[in-house]
């Protein structure tokens, strides 16, 4: 076996492949780790990088391949096995009690119990105080983590992997659910962290703060490395090119915007969790896709639950093809033409405990086609069913199917279809290619295209600016519950945008 | 492997056959609740059977919904309470009396059902808390209505007079089933069809699978909570008329609390998966259980309280199994 050319990396992972089914999600990948460094894992949504690091972490067991380190060879065997090894994972979801205070937090599972099983508390408490002091974290050990704003409970979770004292610190998309300010100020952190001679992994696909703050970064596309470059040799374009497969200059897109406005939002203001999003004021017209970027948190979801009737405006105007229909809830919206793909998949866009012909009924429960009075016309109901199966390659043993068993994109394929029968006007798209296939997105994607080419005036709310720029014939950006930028398809570009999503206003 | 499940309860059955003092306390209970001088014993279980199945039904409404109602009992007493004031002093003739009687218990049930809901949706108070505790005054008011003022105090006992004797509901002959039980199986046979059949019962199912999905679907989440709360309530305050209309002819003080017939009920619902037609063999099954085991008292002297340990082991494993009363909460 011919030497690594890397001979002074301290962490090497080696030929990682990992199959689901028939997925490939990790494909004869290798990986350096050095001391002192950040290193940016990026790629798209099923790339493999969280799979890699999870497989790193003892989570996954690996098909194949290796893992060397100074007096270790061999994958961990789990979590704790890593963690004993001096490596520490802020994952995407915080795992943290939120009924529990900062201390009990950050010492669960490692309060090295004493005689008869008796927590030295004051003791733990003085070393977890000495490591947020050498830190310059301003946690209160007291507080109940569940009062505490993300980016606090994001320290917590740093500190909890400091106290275990973590050489390599993995963080799952830690940006992805900060504040610009807040992002920054973790990578300074970050930064005093492989200043230390500890070795930083960021998952990540927002490639500014990869330029900004990384020193190396190593992309991912298809389960495949293809590509590893220095920070100083490289350009977010190239890794762009790179995460993608290709430029992602818009793709062909005929306009089928017609001119007559299908919805206004006149001075709107929506009721975030703990602030105001808007006002905004917007006209989408009749077969246009207005794409909406930003921040998760930005204000995307309460402003498309305000859309669609299932949180009240606080102020201003929504007026669907003339009419007012801001005081008006979801069923009267539904039927003035509205469609609504929800984010939430698992619980708002589907029941997945009830049948595939319950799921796809839903909403038109009432209407002729499936009920007589107040009794449903089971036969139709199956039929509709089946319809969908057909219509939309659904892979499904039928309608009585429980939706629970089916995949995420057939899932997601049973909400397209059910949305888009009956020719919506308006149609609210909440990150709807999110977590499924490849193939399923270029379908939900076509769907999307072809409604708006039927008149339908689409709203796509995404956090994939890829897919954002390949659909949209207008982009808005919200940015902490504001709209900082409304740019027209011809005059997309992502440093403008990036920039907007940061908060730099952008004249419409 | 499937059939392991069943290696134990085969093996317990062939033990129980093959020692004869094992032997004894099973034909006890079988003659408990099945036997008896002209089958006495079966008419029985089958008139707690009715109750059972009754406030199991009721339950079942407002699981299905994803409403936790722990308020059975209040509702069902609420609704024997007015049955028997109207049957005592409405002048009717005996069938507008078991009309308007009827329309009373439920209406009473269902409204008592609705201040529950109400102060969940209004003041902020958990369902389940709420209409946990609307149980007490309604059993108190019952109490000192049939203690006091209502008394029938020439029978010593604390319980009202009896309702018009023309109005009762009767009975099977030679037996002590009363034609109750023909309101009981109406009601089942109503749910498991509107569960299957109807919008409204589709609505309810989805709201109690998923309520956010419901309220995203643009059904009217609001008003169903509403309906279903009141439909429970209407169901458990029909099974306290069948009572008082049957087998006690007056509302008698404890005759609606002491027997467990709402907590049953809702041990049943969860026993059969908050599946319709599962709830009423569930509720059938603790009836049996628990006049079985007083026959197995009266013959080898197994205290009947045993039924209380098998069931209480039977919530436990309803915990263990994850069918938690948590399960369907909104």
């Amino acid at each position: 076996m011919p030497a690594p050319s890397q001979q002074a990396a301290p962490y090497r992972l080696r030929n990682i492949s990992k199959s689901f089914g028939p997925v490939a999600a990790l494909r004869d990948v290798s990986l350096d780790l050095r001391r002192g460094e950040i290193l940016a894992l990026v790629g798209e949504n099923g790339a493999g990088k969280t799979t890699l690091m999870n497989s790193l972490f003892g989570l996954i067991a690996p098909d194949s391949g290796t893992f060397q380190m100074d007096g270790h060879e061999g994958m961990f065997a789990s979590a704790a096995d890593a963690i004993g090894h001096g490596f520490g994972m802020v994952h995407q979801q915080f795992m943290l009690f939120d009924d529990m205070t900062v201390l009990e937090n950050v010492l669960i599972g490692a309060e090295g119990p004493g005689w008869l099983g008796r927590v030295d508390l004051a003791a733990r408490r003085a070393e977890v105080m000495q490591v947020m002091d050498r830190f310059g974290f301003s946690l209160s050990p007291d507080t109940q983590v569940g009062d505490l704003p993300v980016a606090a409970r994001q320290k917590v979770e740093i500190v909890k992997l400091l106290y275990r004292r973590a050489n390599v610190v993995i963080l799952d998309e830690p940006t992805a659910v900060l504040t610009p300010q807040e992002a920054t100020s973790l990578f300074h952190m970050l930064r005093g962290l492989a200043d230390e001679s500890r070795a930083v992994v960021v998952i990540t696909h927002k490639l500014a703060e990869v330029m900004a703050h990384a020193d190396r970064v190593v992309v991912l596309r298809a389960g495949q490395v293809v590509a590893e470059r220095r920070i100083a040799e490289t350009s977010s374009a190239e890794i762009a090119r790179l995460m993608v497969g290709h430029d992602i200059a818009p793709v062909a897109k005929t306009s089928h915007t017609q001119p007559e406005a299908r919805l206004t939002l006149d001075r709107l203001v929506c009721s975030g969790a703990g602030r105001r999003v808007g006002p905004i004021s917007i006209e989408i017209r009749a077969g246009e896709i207005l794409g909406i970027a930003g921040v998760t948190g930005s204000g995307q979801g309460p402003l498309v639950e305000t859309l669609v009737g299932l949180r009240p405006a606080i102020s201003g105007r929504i007026i669907l093809d003339g009419s007012d229909i801001t005081s008006l809830g979801v069923a009267a919206r539904r039927a003035a033409g509205l469609a609504y793909m929800a984010e939430d998949r698992m619980r708002t866009g589907l029941a997945i405990e009830a049948s595939l012909a319950d799921n796809a009924v839903a909403g038109r429960e009432g209407a002729a086609d499936f009920a007589s009075g107040p009794l449903r016309r089971l036969p139709s109901i199956a039929e509709f069913g089946r319809h969908l199966i057909a219509q939309f390659a659904i892979r499904a043993t039928g309608p009585e199917q429980r939706v629970a068993e089916l995949s995420g994109g057939n899932k997601q394929k049973i909400i397209i279809g059910r949305e888009l029968t009956g020719a919506p006007q308006l149609i609210v798209a909440h990150n709807p290619c999110w977590g499924v296939d490849i193939g399923a997105i270029h379908f939900i994607q076509g769907q999307l295209l072809q409604a708006a080419a039927n008149g339908a005036a689409v709203i796509l709310v995404s956090s994939e600016l890829d897919e954002l720029f390949a659909l949209s014939d207008r982009l808005a950006v919200l940015c902490d519950g504001q709209m900082t930028a409304l740019v027209e398809r011809t005059e997309l570009d992502l440093g403008r945008i990036g920039e907007a999503m940061a908060g730099a206003g952008v004249a419409a | 492997m499937k059939w392991m499940g069943w290696l134990l309860p085969v093996l317990a059955l062939i033990v129980i056959v093959t020692v004869p003092a094992l032997r004894e306390a099973a034909m006890g209970f079988l003659d408990g609740a099945f036997g008896g001088r002209n089958m006495f014993n079966l008419w029985s279980t089958l008139s707690r059977a009715s109750m059972l199945i009754g406030m199991a039904m009721a339950v079942l409404v407002a699981f299905r919904s994803g409403l936790i109602n722990l308020g059975g009992e209040g509702q069902l007493i609420l609704g024997g309470l007015t049955a028997a004031l109207i049957g005592i002093y409405a002048p009717l003739s005996p069938g507008l009396l078991i009309a308007v009687a009827l329309a009373g218990a439920m209406l009473v049930g269902g409204l008592w059902a609705v201040i529950a809901q109400a102060l969940d949706r209004f003041l902020g108070v958990p369902l389940l808390v709420g209409s946990l505790l609307l149980n007490y005054p309604a059993n108190a008011f019952a109490s000192w209505l049939a203690s006091h003022p209502l008394r029938d105090v020439a029978s010593g006992v604390t319980q009202t007079e009896k309702i018009n004797a023309a109005a009762r509901l009767p009975r099977f002959a030679g037996t002590i089933l009363d034609y109750g039980i023909f309101f009981t199986l109406a009601v089942v046979i109503l749910v498991i069809l509107a569960d299957r059949l109807t919008v409204i019962g589709y609505r309810l199912r989805m709201r109690g699978l998923a309520p956010l999905f419901a309220r995203a679907q643009g059904m009217p989440s609001e008003r169903l909570g509403y309906q279903a709360m009141f439909a429970s309530g209407a169901i458990a305050g029909l099974t306290g008329f069948t009572a008082v209309f049957g087998f006690s002819q007056r509302y008698i003080d404890g005759m609606m609390t002491l027997p467990l017939y709402a907590w049953t009920g809702i041990v049943a619902v969860l026993l059969a998966g908050i599946v319709p037609w599962r709830v009423p063999l569930a509720a059938t099954l603790f009836a049996v259980l628990a006049t079985g085991a007083s026959g197995m008292e009266r013959v080898v002297g197994i205290p009947r309280e045993s039924s209380q340990i098998v069931m209480g082991l039977l919530i436990l494993w309803l915990a263990g199994a994850g069918r938690s009363l948590m399960d369907n909460r909104k």
